[in-house]
């Protein structure tokens, strides 16, 4: 079932859990009484729209948004995206890391096994934060310049320049390897890693990776479905109203 | 390797999506199920991200259909069934490695349904021939010191290509996809020792 304006946010948290941090990066947070999903998000200014979209994708990832593509403001998903960024790197990664130095530290692991694990992950962080910084430096600006630049009349050149030679379809996005490293921490941990006295603290850890995966999965398929068509749109408007002349180079 | 096949429909009519999927809980195996129900740009990228088992694609959705993608570094080779009109051209057939008529009856459904499901859950790793085998640890071992796939096809005397397919079945048995991952398992197996690790990242 979709998630739609009228239900209670209560009932949106039993029917899905795991969308509480997704709430969160709309500074949401639990205590929503009987109010429905559109009152919470006019109290709290969000536009209710782009919130059922972004909930929707989370929770059915078969959901296709498509209605509500052209009312959204590419720097409202940016400021999504970049909530979720925070999210992974100051609060999910050094959890997960701190949970690794533990298990690490208080299981009779040989001295090699200790730091074969801790240096996986920190690889993984490493290569993650890579990432993350890319997209916050480079194409997350990029999308706000066109915004800019479709919003004033006068569109600064350099942004035109930019536009037509670039363009988002060939962003093309290295969570390959990314997720790969992910996916091989599950199964080291699950079926390799030689057995610990911190059972719980173990079980906690994969659960955490396993929340940790859905999230990625889902944030990219937001960029994949919803920022990439939002940009693509943008492109196409602004070069339509700044023609690309042909030179003879 | 998840026991779980992953499967990816691509078809516009929701109807025939939701027959599919009946179809497919007839053969009663846990499966986990992608849809798309909107033209596909980009097939590679698609299929790269879900990294299905078996996708049932309506080539009508694609794009410019002008390979299927076969195979990536990282992920294994899914199954195609193609779901055809009547008036499908044959060289868009030939494509797939299956196909079903969208107009074909109930018991030749079930049919091919069941051949398929059968044929990939043998592809599926089972327990008992999970383990590597010789030829396969000391691929395993190559790759772990570090070597690319020209250099262990050099010293072991095989093509580059057989080394490709060695590392597939390597990391479809153990579940493990990037160098660094073979490398830590390794030598929790003590296969290598980490002092031999040569030019490691």
């Amino acid at each position: 079932m979709h998630i739609h304006k009228d239900l209670k946010m209560a009932e949106v948290i039993h029917m899905n859990h795991h969308l509480l941090p997704v709430l969160n990066r709309f500074d949401i947070y639990l205590g929503f009484g009987e109010r429905t999903v559109e009152a919470v998000c006019i109290d709290h200014k969000v536009n209710v729209d782009f919130f059922l979209e972004i909930v929707n994708t989370f929770h059915d990832s078969s959901y296709f948004p498509l209605r509500h593509l052209q009312s959204f403001k590419a720097s409202m998903l940016i400021d999504y995206l970049h909530k979720t960024h925070a999210y992974y790197l100051d609060v999910k990664i050094p959890e997960i890391g701190r949970y690794i130095s533990e298990i690490a530290q208080t299981s009779d692991f040989e001295e090699i096994h200790r730091k074969l694990l801790k240096d996986f992950f920190n690889q993984y962080q490493h290569e993650l934060t890579n990432h993350i910084n890319k997209e916050e430096q480079g194409v997350y600006p990029y999308v706000l310049r066109l915004e800019k630049a479709l919003e004033s009349e006068d569109a600064n050149a350099e942004t035109i320049k930019e536009l037509q030679q670039y363009s988002i379809i060939e962003y093309e996005k290295d969570h390959d390897d990314v997720e790969a490293k992910l996916f091989d921490l599950k199964n080291i941990l699950i079926k390799y890693l030689p057995p610990v006295h911190n059972n719980k603290l173990l079980n906690l850890i994969v659960h955490e990776i396993f929340e940790l995966e859905r999230d990625l999965n889902n944030h990219g398929h937001i960029e994949d479905l919803i920022l990439v068509p939002i940009v693509e749109n943008m492109e196409k408007e602004l070069l339509s109203r700044h023609p690309k002349r042909h030179s003879n180079v | 390797m998840s026991n779980r096949l992953c499967i990816l429909i691509a078809e516009p009519s929701f109807l025939i999506r939701e027959g599919l999927k009946t179809l497919l809980s007839n053969q009663g195996q846990p499966y986990r199920l992608e849809e798309f129900d909107a033209p596909v740009d980009d097939l590679d990228k698609l299929i790269n991200r879900i990294n299905p088992d078996l996708v049932l694609l309506n080539p009508k959705l694609v794009v410019r259909l002008v390979s299927l993608p076969r195979y990536s570094d990282n992920n294994f080779e899914p199954y195609y069934i193609g779901l055809f009109e009547p008036g499908t051209p044959p060289h868009i057939q030939s494509k797939f490695d299956q196909m079903i008529w969208l107009d074909a009856e109930k018991s030749e459904l079930n049919k091919v349904m069941e051949k398929v499901l059968k044929h990939l859950r043998n592809g599926l790793s089972e327990p008992e021939n999970n383990s590597l085998s010789e030829r396969e640890l000391s691929i395993l071992k190559l790759v772990a010191l570090g070597h690319t796939n020209n250099e262990i096809a050099d010293k072991l005397f095989i093509s580059a290509h057989t080394v490709m397919t060695h590392r597939k079945n390597i990391t479809r048995k153990l579940g493990i996809k990037t160098v660094s991952g073979l490398t830590v398992y390794a030598i929790l197996n003590q296969l290598i020792k980490i002092e031999e690790i040569q030019g490691a990242d």
